[in-house]
C-alpha cells in the first residue's frame, strides 16, 4: 500500500517505538516514585523534553509541556488564555481551535475570525484589525493542515504585540512541527503541536510557552508536569515522540526540499484536465491539495484504497461533514469542494511512489467522470 | 427464599390444537434470550417460571425476556413456601411502602386452610401494620399486591408489573427476508413482521466505492439492536455497485431509483428462494418519497412472484419514528452514513413511472447477467 495521507497520521518509526518501547518496559516505575527507578525515569523524561523543545525554540526562553495531544495543547492553550474581552483567530484553523472557539463564545468572549486567501492563508491586515485592546488571545495556524498554506506567525506575533502588547498569541503548529524549520520568537506565547504527525505514536502531543508566561492547567491532579497537566507521564509515548522528533530533524531540509519536488512533481504529472491545484507552492511542502471538479472526493478516495493507495479528503477528523468548513472560506463553490483530494507526504515517501499515485490518480478521477 | 420473575404471554392460549407447538417455541426463544445467563425456566399453570438465577442479574433478564415476542407481561417475584408467615415475610419485599394498595389472591390449592379473600385480608392487615403509611383501597388502588398459593406446598408473591413486546413467538409464522437500509423505517418493518411470529432474515445493499465502510458497519449496529426481538444473528449483503453505474450509463435519469429498486427485488427473491423463505418484507410507507408511490410500488411488485409485505405502508413517519424510538434504533438510523450513495440521484426523480417505459428502458440492459453478478457478491457477516 502506498500511504500519502500522513497529514491524518503516519507509520509510527519502527526504530524509535523499538528504543522507546525497551526502555519503558524495562523502566516501569512511575516517574514521582521517590527512589532510584523513578528517578531514572524522570531524568529520561527531562532529557526527552529539552530535546523536543531545542529543535523549536531556546531553552532559555521556552518551556514544554506533554499532553495528550495537539487538540488538548490547543485547549489548553485557549482556555487558558482567553478569559475575557475578546479572542480573534482565522477562518482556517483546525476544528481543535474552532471548536475551542465556539466553546469561548458560549462563555461569553466575543470571537473574532479573519478571513483566508483562496490557499486558506490568513489576511494579516484582516487579523490586525480584529486586534483592539480588549482582544485577550490572538491565535493563528502555522501550516494550514488542509491545504498546506504558510502563515507567517513571527511577523503576524510582532504586529499584533505591537498593537496590544498584553494580548497572547498563540499558534497551532501540529503541521509544522518537525516539517519545516521553526524558531519561536519571544511574541508567540504558545505553540501547539502533536507527536503521530512526525512517526510518532498517537495520544501525545506538547504545549510549548514562553517562560513566565502564566499558562493554566486543564487537568487537574497529581501535579505533574509543573502542576501544569496532571496524570501519570505517558513515558512510551514521550520517548517515541521524542526519538522519532530527533531523526526527523536530523534531515528536515533535505527532506523539505526533496517533498518539494515530489510534491511539484505529482502535480505536474495530474492531468490538469481532471485535477484543478488547491495548494499553494510556497505551502508546506508535505501537503498537495487538489480538486477532482465534479467527482466526490471521498468515493474517490476509496476507489484509490482499492488500488492500493491510500490519501486523504482533506481533513480527517472533520471527514463526515460534507463540505469542508476551511476550504468554503476559501471561497470554492460546491463542484471544487466535492471533489477535494489531500495528498500528503512523509520522509518515507518514495519517487516511484509519486508516479504510481499519480496515474492511478488520473485513472480514478477519469473511471469516476466516464461513469457518472 | 428465591427470587423468580413470573412471565404470561399473550396470544398463545387462542391457538387451540397449535397450542403445544406455540408453546414449544416460545420456550425455546426464551431460552436462547437468555443464552449466557445461568437459570431454570418451568412452566406451571398458564405462565413461564424463570428460576435459580444469580439475584444480581434479574434486572438484566427482565430487559431481555421484556423483548421476547409472546410475552405478555411479566413480574419479579418471590418463590416461597405457603405457610401465612412465608407468605407475609414475601409479600413484604414487595409490597409498597406508602400509598393505596390491595391485596389479591389466587389460591389453585384448594384444600388451604383459609380461602382467597381470607388470606388477602390477613396478609393486608398485616402490611398495614408494618409499613403505617400504606392504606387500602380495593376499588383502585395504587398497587397490587398478588399471593399465588400453588398446589406443591409453595406459594408466590409480586407486585408489579413489566410490560412484555407481546405478539407470537418469533418461529411460528413463517420467514421472511427484510431488505434492510440503515435508514428509519427498515428496522421498524423487521420489527413488525417478528412481533407477528415470523423469523426475518436481513439482507443489505451497498454501493462500494460509492457507500463507505461506515454505513455497513451501521445496518450490522441496526442488525444487531433488532437481534434480541428477531433472534436472528447473521446478515447478509450484497453490492449492486455495477448496476447502479450501469442504470446511470444506459437508462433515463428520472427512473434511476424505480429501476434499481426493481433489481434489488429480484435479487432478494432470488435470495429469498435459495434460502427457503415465503415473502420479502420492506419498510416502505405509500407516499413518503417518490419511489414509494402506488406506481412505484407496482413496478417493484411486477417483477417478482413472492408476496412483498409492507407493515408500515399505513404509517406518517412520525409514527415510525416512535416505533423506532422504542425499539432502541431510532439513533443508530440517524447516523450520518448514506445508505445509497446520493452521487446516484436524479434530480427529478419519476413519481409515476409507467410500466411500459420502465421496461423499455430495463430492456437496454442485461439484467440476468446483472443480477447474477450481484449475486456473486453475496458476503455473509455473522453477530
Amino acid at each position: 500500500m502506498i500511504y500519502l495521507d500522513n497529514a491524518a497520521t503516519t507509520r509510527p518509526d519502527e526504530e524509535a517505538l523499538a528504543r522507546a518501547q525497551r526502555f519503558a518496559s524495562e523502566n516501569y516505575f512511575n516517574p514521582s516514585a521517590s527512589y532510584g527507578g523513578g528517578f531514572a525515569v524522570s531524568a529520561r523524561l527531562k532529557e526527552a523534553r529539552e530535546n523536543l523543545l531545542s529543535y523549536i525554540a531556546d531553552p532559555a526562553k521556552f518551556e514544554l509541556v506533554f499532553t495528550s495531544g495537539g487538540t488538548e495543547s490547543d485547549n489548553q492553550a485557549i482556555f487558558s488564555a482567553a478569559r475575557r474581552g475578546n479572542a480573534v483567530t482565522t477562518a482556517g484553523e483546525h476544528a481543535a481551535v474552532e471548536r475551542a472557539f465556539a466553546e469561548l463564545k458560549n462563555r461569553g468572549v466575543e470571537t473574532r475570525f479573519a478571513p483566508v486567501d483562496r490557499y486558506g492563508a490568513v489576511d494579516a491586515d484582516a487579523l490586525l484589525s480584529l486586534v483592539d485592546e480588549k482582544t485577550s488571545l490572538v491565535s493563528v495556524i502555522h501550516v494550514n493542515n488542509e491545504t498546506g498554506a504558510l502563515n507567517d506567525i513571527a511577523a503576524i506575533a510582532r504586529r499584533v504585540k505591537a498593537k496590544n502588547p498584553r494580548c497572547v498569541f498563540m499558534s497551532d503548529g501540529v503541521q509544522s512541527f518537525g516539517k519545516i524549520l521553526v524558531r519561536l520568537t519571544q511574541e508567540i506565547d504558545l505553540y501547539a503541536f502533536s507527536a503521530h504527525k512526525i512517526g510518532a505514536l498517537k495520544g501525545t502531543g506538547a504545549l510549548v510557552k514562553r517562560k513566565n508566561f502564566s499558562l493554566a492547567p486543564l487537568i487537574h491532579g497529581g501535579g505533574q508536569e509543573g502542576n501544569l497537566r496532571s496524570g501519570t507521564e505517558n513515558v512510551l509515548g514521550i520517548l517515541d515522540f521524542a526519538y522519532a522528533a530527533e531523526k526527523k530533524f536530523s534531515s528536515l531540509s533535505e527532506d523539505g526540499k526533496r517533498l518539494k519536488r515530489y510534491r511539484e512533481m505529482l502535480w505536474d504529472m495530474l492531468d490538469h484536465g481532471l485535477f484543478m491545484r488547491i495548494s499553494p507552492s510556497e505551502g508546506s511542502p508535505y501537503i498537495l491539495t487538489v480538486s477532482a471538479e465534479g467527482a466526490r472526493g471521498e468515493v474517490l478516495s476509496r476507489m484509490l484504497w482499492e488500488r492500493g493507495i491510500a490519501v486523504g479528503t482533506g481533513s480527517a477528523c472533520s471527514s463526515k461533514r460534507r463540505f469542508s468548513r476551511v476550504l468554503t472560506a476559501c471561497g470554492y463553490g460546491e463542484k471544487t469542494l466535492d471533489g477535494v483530494l489531500r495528498v500528503s507526504f512523509s520522509p518515507e515517501t518514495a519517487e516511484e511512489e509519486i508516479c504510481f499515485a499519480a496515474n492511478e490518480m488520473n485513472a480514478a478521477a477519469k473511471e469516476f467522470k466516464e461513469k457518472l | 427464599m428465591e427470587r423468580v420473575i413470573i412471565i404470561r404471554y399473550a396470544e398463545i392460549h387462542l391457538k387451540g390444537k397449535n397450542r403445544g407447538f406455540f408453546e414449544h417455541v416460545f420456550a425455546n426463544n426464551l431460552e436462547r434470550s437468555l443464552r449466557g445467563i445461568r437459570h431454570e425456566l418451568h412452566r406451571t399453570s398458564g405462565r413461564w417460571l424463570i428460576e435459580k438465577f444469580e439475584e444480581t442479574r434479574t434486572e438484566e433478564i427482565a430487559e431481555r425476556i421484556s423483548k421476547v415476542f409472546g410475552v405478555h407481561s411479566y413480574s419479579v417475584g418471590y418463590l416461597i413456601g405457603s405457610s401465612m408467615e412465608e407468605i407475609f415475610e414475601g409479600a413484604k419485599l414487595v409490597a409498597p411502602h406508602e400509598g393505596t394498595f390491595k391485596v389479591e389472591t389466587h389460591r389453585a390449592y384448594k384444600q388451604y386452610p383459609l380461602n382467597s379473600m381470607e388470606i388477602s385480608a390477613e396478609i393486608g392487615g398485616r402490611l398495614i401494620e408494618t409499613y403505617p403509611a400504606l392504606r387500602v383501597d380495593v376499588h383502585s388502588p395504587q398497587h397490587t399486591v398478588y399471593v399465588d398459593v400453588r398446589e406443591n406446598g409453595s406459594a408466590l408473591v409480586f407486585c408489579a408489573f413489566g410490560e412484555g413486546a407481546g405478539g407470537m413467538p418469533v418461529g411460528t409464522s413463517g420467514k421472511g427476508l427484510l431488505l434492510i437500509s440503515g435508514g428509519i423505517d427498515s428496522p421498524v418493518a423487521g420489527y413488525m413482521m417478528a412481533k407477528r411470529g415470523m423469523t426475518v432474515e436481513l439482507l443489505h445493499f451497498h454501493s462500494y466505492p460509492y457507500t463507505n465502510e461506515g454505513a455497513k458497519e451501521k445496518v450490522v449496529s441496526l442488525a444487531k439492536i433488532l437481534s434480541p426481538y428477531t433472534l436472528v444473528t447473521r446478515l447478509t449483503t450484497v453490492k449492486v455497485t455495477k448496476i447502479q453505474e450501469e442504470i446511470h450509463a444506459k437508462c433515463a435519469a428520472e427512473l434511476n431509483v424505480t429501476l434499481l429498486r426493481r433489481f434489488m427485488f429480484r435479487i432478494a427473491e432470488r435470495f429469498a428462494k435459495e434460502h427457503g423463505l415465503q415473502c420479502l418484507i420492506t419498510g416502505e410507507s405509500l407516499g413518503q418519497v417518490a419511489s414509494q408511490t402506488i406506481e412505484g410500488l407496482t413496478s417493484s411488485n411486477a417483477v417478482v412472484s413472492l408476496p412483498v409485505l409492507r407493515p408500515l405502508v399505513g404509517f406518517d413517519k412520525e409514527e415510525i419514528i416512535l416505533r423506532s424510538r422504542k425499539i432502541g434504533a431510532y439513533e443508530t438510523s440517524v447516523l450520518p452514513f448514506e445508505d445509497c450513495c446520493t452521487v446516484f440521484l436524479p434530480e427529478h426523480p419519476a413519481i409515476r413511472p409507467a410500466l411500459s417505459f420502465i421496461e423499455e428502458e430495463e430492456g437496454k440492459l442485461n439484467v440476468q447477467a446483472l443480477v447474477e453478478e450481484a449475486l456473486a457478491t453475496a458476503e455473509k457477516i455473522e453477530f
